[in-house]
């Protein structure tokens, strides 16, 4: 193969949690881009992909590891680089035509010329006629027309996409994928490379020509699949499914621990971000589906209209809760799943603690404490304190949130948010004015 | 995108305009009319002040108003434009540095919390002496006290904003290759712009009242304060010559004025902000200008506005597209950073005990108010040149010991006195002066200075304010929180009503304080009592109309839910008006109280004619002691009152403004 575009080596990247420890995002990550390819990044959320993108342009620094574009070391953001952003990132108080010819300033262009190069982009992305209006007027797909207008308008080399169609609907990501594929099929833009971050599993196969597959804690690239099908790709088509298929596979293959990162304490482990409801509604699909208890997770993703995001939180907790085993992307109902789903409300809540208790170490941890505290009663802030040693703020925070949902749900503790107070005894709750 | 054949743009882009419309017919009148009519007014202003010049006047003739209302009205345009200046400069330092933030926001804190209109008297001298004597000097320290009314929370405002910037559109402006230059004017001016606009229009508001108290000026060496040329300056005048013909015809100019403001600044000016709005949320008001449109439909502005942008790509090409702007990490701080914070920490601190040792200092004199071992006693003023002594025979005693009173008289002159003539202090003469018989023998503070025995007493004034503050503050909510309600929960009405309350924010209430005094001494009111509500004459709108907004944004289906619920009056207020109002009700509250401080400088004395009403407080302290030079007394109140108004905003509304952002807001719901 020719010589990489862009090619990073051992990337590394940490970051402080508030006690001053430091939290693995990814580690031990080789990436290379070749001209004329897109490779797509998919992970679960929470695997640093959007991190690693941001190592890769150079708006984010990794803690260690080489970053090198053609061959030169990249300390800054890279040159002829650009970029697409999830929630679209226009100035509002912009003209779509201003938004677009931002991105041509610092080009040593007249602003003749920068007025004619951004209508000429302007066009080719089918913004014609929406020149003088303002991002707010439009609908989020031509929000994100515009955000590629911009990004291609100054003719980058490399195009970095950060989930570009995960905040659309489903006909609006479709129709504008497809358009740009179109574009970069028919060598209508001058990228030569596009590097796309998603969570979706059939974008990824569509898109790509190499799809990475990043693992979680820390973030690690676990596989790399090939995409050789023809183009325009058919999501019915069988070798398609098929793909689809073996990427769920390696993705809801259990991952070996990393060697040089030790497995952190499992009572400060983070949680999957999994509310109760989808839990229940996940679990009665699975018990009451046409194999009974056995299911096809693509197929589920598919009917429920799940993204990976969505999904594999759910069957990450029903799987740490002993209610389900997941392998090769199947979804299998234990005994206790069965049960649980079969059982009434209150003997639900009852199964539930007790699989808490005994599978989810945070939450037997927590009960214990207030179980030994004379009133029952601690603070919330005693516990964030403890998880904010191995995780960083906004992963404790959500880990006890989920945590406190579940709890509260089993009814083996309370919380009382204005005091933020977690307590024993749900009794006083009732008695409340 | 799928467009094979390519489509031409649309007709505005490219086609040139004509570059006049008929609107312009109006604007381009108005635009040089403007620029004419202010360089106008304008003359006289350098002219010389040297102590020979005669004191500055203004005539009570009606006919000069328009023209002492437009000199104002520049004071204004000057103060804020200054406080913009400022405003750029400080909050962006602070923002961008996280040691010089730890320096300049809690100064800019204190400094939002002092007393405005003492800053007039510490700013007179220091300006003429500025200026070399001339009257632009006393000119700028009218425009420094309306820009201290306005420039802190504009300050605060844009500190936030920038702190607060949406982290994509920052990535945005990095991978676009923005200059840090171009990136303070195409991201974060604009970010900010909505709230800075919101905080300066409320700033003008606020500062019609200063305007008014700031043009009549005590300079130094001068028995009688100065005049210059403006609305204030009329007013104050009429004020001493009782004249209500005079008092009528500034009350008029001024709702002209504030009209004409409200009409042609603070509704444009919001109007336009709108368009910054980072996304334009349900149930927010639109605000709407029919000047702005105007504008807008009239293109010589626009021609004028892209001559000035023509400078600014020029600028801009120079920069390569390979030096990539600074970028922020997230890195752990190195070792030798945290030294170097750690240093920046000591010598903050250094720099703070010494500025503490200099007031301390200037206030207490160079011993710290003790004299060989001993605390030193206050030394009050026995007579003043202002205020001749009021008993003959006080007068007498001081005649016999040849302290005649011209000039001011301190304790310390009578105990001088007596030691030289040999006398011992009769006890008529120390009941006379309301001291002990032995009172020279105990070392006295020098004049001018601050005894210790003094800050007691100083802070108990202070609690008398405090105390009208809160009084009144509970009583303007008891009466304007249902009206607001009441309004706010009729949307047409609250449409109107709306901007009605946010002009009589704007009109100076300091028009109305002689009425009050008239009132006082017709009917032997205790001033005591009847002066405090001419503290929230002018703040109590702040209330109303937040609380408007407030309950004009409960939602429509909380509101049918109450009624589907059959919820009681108590019950629906308590479980959903209160709840409902309690955001803007809060903000209200902060700004009401905050100006209510601020008011009781002017409102606890008040004049008409050789009328002067005075209640005890701080407010009053700080006023007897503006004598037109910045003095130890003054100083003193500023920090008392500095000090009550920061514990009101630590203690009770901040708690409250996390209250009412944590449990209260709706916008989440």
């Amino acid at each position: 193969m020719s010589e990489p575009l862009l090619n990073a080596k051992n990337l590394r990247k940490e970051f402080a949690t508030r006690e001053g420890g430091s939290h693995v995002v990814l580690d031990g990550i080789n990436v290379s881009l070749h001209e004329d390819e897109v490779v797509a990044l998919l992970g679960r959320s929470g695997s640093g992909k959007s991190t690693l993108l941001r190592c890769l342009i150079g708006l984010s620094r990794p803690t260690s590891g080489d970053v090198s574009y053609r061959g030169q070391p990249v300390t800054g953001l890279i040159p002829d680089a650009a970029m697409v952003f999830q929630t679209f990132a226009l100035f509002p108080w912009l003209t779509v035509q201003q938004n677009v010819e931002l991105a041509l300033e610092g080009k040593g262009l007249t602003g003749e010329e920068r007025t004619k190069r951004a209508l000429a982009m302007l066009d080719v992305i089918g913004l014609d006629g929406f020149e003088s209006a303002f991002p707010k007027e439009l609908s989020g797909g031509m929000r994100q027309r515009v955000g590629f207008a911009r990004a291609l308008a100054a003719s980058p080399q490399v195009l970095f996409m950060d989930e570009p169609f995960s905040a659309l609907d489903v006909l609006t990501s479709e129709n504008l994928r497809g358009e740009l594929l179109d574009l970069w099929l028919e060598r209508r833009i001058p990228t030569r490379c596009i590097l796309i971050v998603t969570h979706n599993i059939e974008e990824a196969i569509e898109m790509a020509d190499r799809v990475l597959i990043l693992g979680t804690n820390p973030g690690r690239i676990r596989a790399e699949v090939s995409v050789t099908l023809r183009r325009p790709r058919d999501r019915d088509d069988p070798a398609f499914r098929e793909l689809v298929d073996r990427v769920y596979e390696i993705m809801t293959t259990p991952q070996e621990q990393s060697a040089t990162t030790p497995a952190p304490d499992p009572v400060w482990r983070r949680l999957p971000l999994a509310p109760i409801n989808r839990l229940k509604g996940l679990l009665d699909r699975v018990a009451e589906g046409p194999d009974h208890g056995h299911d096809d997770l693509p197929v589920l993703a598919e009917e429920m209209r799940l993204d990976v995001d969505d999904l594999f939180p759910l069957t990450d907790a029903l799987e740490l809760l002993g209610f389900a085993k997941v392998s090769d992307g199947d979804i299998t109902l234990t005994p206790a799943g069965q049960a649980f789903a079969e059982a009434d409300i209150l003997r639900q809540k009852e199964i539930f603690a007790e699989h808490l208790l005994e599978h989810v170490p945070l939450i037997a941890r927590i009960r214990k404490v207030l179980d030994t505290r004379p009133d029952g009663r601690a603070p919330r802030e005693r516990f964030l304190h403890e998880l904010e040693d191995t995780l960083t703020g906004p992963d404790a925070d959500e880990t006890l949130e989920v945590a406190t949902d579940w709890g509260r749900y089993a009814e083996l503790f309370e919380f009382d948010a204005n005091s933020g107070v977690l307590t024993l005894d749900p009794g006083p709750a009732t008695q409340k004015p | 995108m799928p467009a094979a054949t390519p489509t031409f743009p649309s007709r505005e882009v490219v086609q040139s305009r004509r570059p006049f419309s008929l609107w312009d017919l109006i604007v381009i009148p108005l635009v040089f009319g403007f620029i004419l009519v202010a360089s106008e007014s304008l003359r006289g202003a350098a002219a010389p002040f040297a102590p020979g010049t005669p004191d500055l006047t203004v005539s009570l003739n009606p006919a000069l108003l328009p023209f002492y209302a437009l000199r104002s009205s520049l004071r204004m345009l000057a103060a804020i434009a200054f406080s913009l200046v400022f405003t750029f400069a400080y909050a962006t330092a602070a923002a961008r540095s996280p040691r010089l933030e730890r320096l300049l926001i809690p100064i800019l804190d204190f400094l939002q919390s002092l007393p405005i209109l003492g800053f007039l008297t510490a700013s007179a001298g220091i300006f003429i002496g500025l200026a070399n004597g001339s009257i632009f000097g006393l000119e700028m320290a009218s425009v420094f006290a309306v820009f201290t009314s306005q420039a802190w929370n504009m300050t605060f405002s844009f500190y936030q904003s920038l702190r607060t910037v949406p982290k994509e559109l920052v990535e945005a402006a990095q991978v676009l290759h923005l200059s840090p230059w171009r990136r303070f004017w195409t991201l974060e001016v604009p970010f900010a712009t909505p709230a800075l606009v919101w905080n300066a229009m409320m700033s003008v508001s606020g500062g019609w009242f200063f305007v008014v108290a700031s043009e009549v000026i005590a300079v130094p060496g001068r028995g009688q304060p100065q005049f210059l040329p403006g609305l204030g300056s009329y007013i104050g005048l009429a004020i001493r010559h009782s004249d209500v013909r005079a008092m009528a015809y500034a009350a008029l100019t001024l709702l002209v004025l504030v009209l004409i403001y409200d009409q042609f600044a603070f509704r444009p000016m919001l109007a336009w902000a709108d368009r910054f709005k980072m996304e334009q949320t349900a149930g927010t008001e639109r605000q709407t200008s029919w000047f702005l449109t105007v504008l807008r439909r009239a293109r010589f502005l626009r021609f004028l506005a892209s001559l000035a942008m023509r400078a600014l790509p020029a600028r801009q090409r120079v920069r390569p597209t390979s030096s990539a702007p600074a970028l922020q990490f997230n890195l752990r701080r190195a070792p030798s950073r945290r030294l170097l914070d750690l240093a920046w920490g000591g010598g903050l601190s250094v720099l703070a005990v010494a500025l503490s040792v200099i007031l301390l200092k200037f206030l207490l004199g160079a011993g710290f108010g003790s004299a060989g071992g001993q605390v030193l006693a206050p030394n009050p003023v026995v007579a003043s040149g202002n205020v001749p002594v009021a008993s003959i025979t006080l007068r007498r005693e001081l005649n016999s010991i040849r302290l005649t009173g011209t000039g001011t008289v301190w304790l310390s002159d009578v105990c001088a006195a007596l030691r030289t003539s040999g006398r011992p202090m009769s006890s008529s003469l120390a009941a006379g002066l309301g001291v002990s018989r032995g009172v020279c023998e105990t070392p006295i503070a020098a004049p001018g200075q601050i005894s210790w025995l003094e800050v007691p007493r100083v802070l108990l004034l202070g609690a008398f304010t405090a105390a009208r503050v809160v009084v009144l503050m509970v009583l303007a909510s008891l009466v304007w929180v249902p009206i607001g309600v009441a309004i706010g929960l009729r949307p047409k009405l609250a449409r109107v009503m709306s901007p009605v309350a946010q002009f009589a924010a704007a009109f100076p209430a300091n028009l109305i304080f002689p009425v009050a005094v008239i009132l006082i001494v017709r009917y032997r009111l205790s001033p005591e009592i009847f002066t405090a509500p001419l503290m929230v004459l002018g703040t109590q709108w702040y209330i109303l109309f937040n609380v408007i907004s407030g309950a004009s944004s409960i939602p429509t289906d909380l509101r049918e839910a109450a009624q589907v619920t059959r919820l009681g009056r108590v019950s629906t207020w308590r479980n959903l008006i209160l709840p409902g109002i309690f955001p803007g009700y809060v903000t209200g509250g902060i700004t009401a109280s905050g100006g209510s401080w601020n008011a009781s400088i002017v409102a606890e004395v008040v004049s008409w004619g050789s009328v002067t009403v005075q209640a005890t407080g701080l407010g009053s302290y700080i006023t007897k002691w503006s004598t037109g030079e910045f003095n130890p007394h003054v100083a003193l109140g500023m920090l008392v009152m500095a000090l009550y108004v920061l514990a009101f905003n630590r203690l009770l509304w901040r708690p409250l403004y996390a209250l009412a952002e944590a449990r209260f807001s709706l916008q989440e719901a």
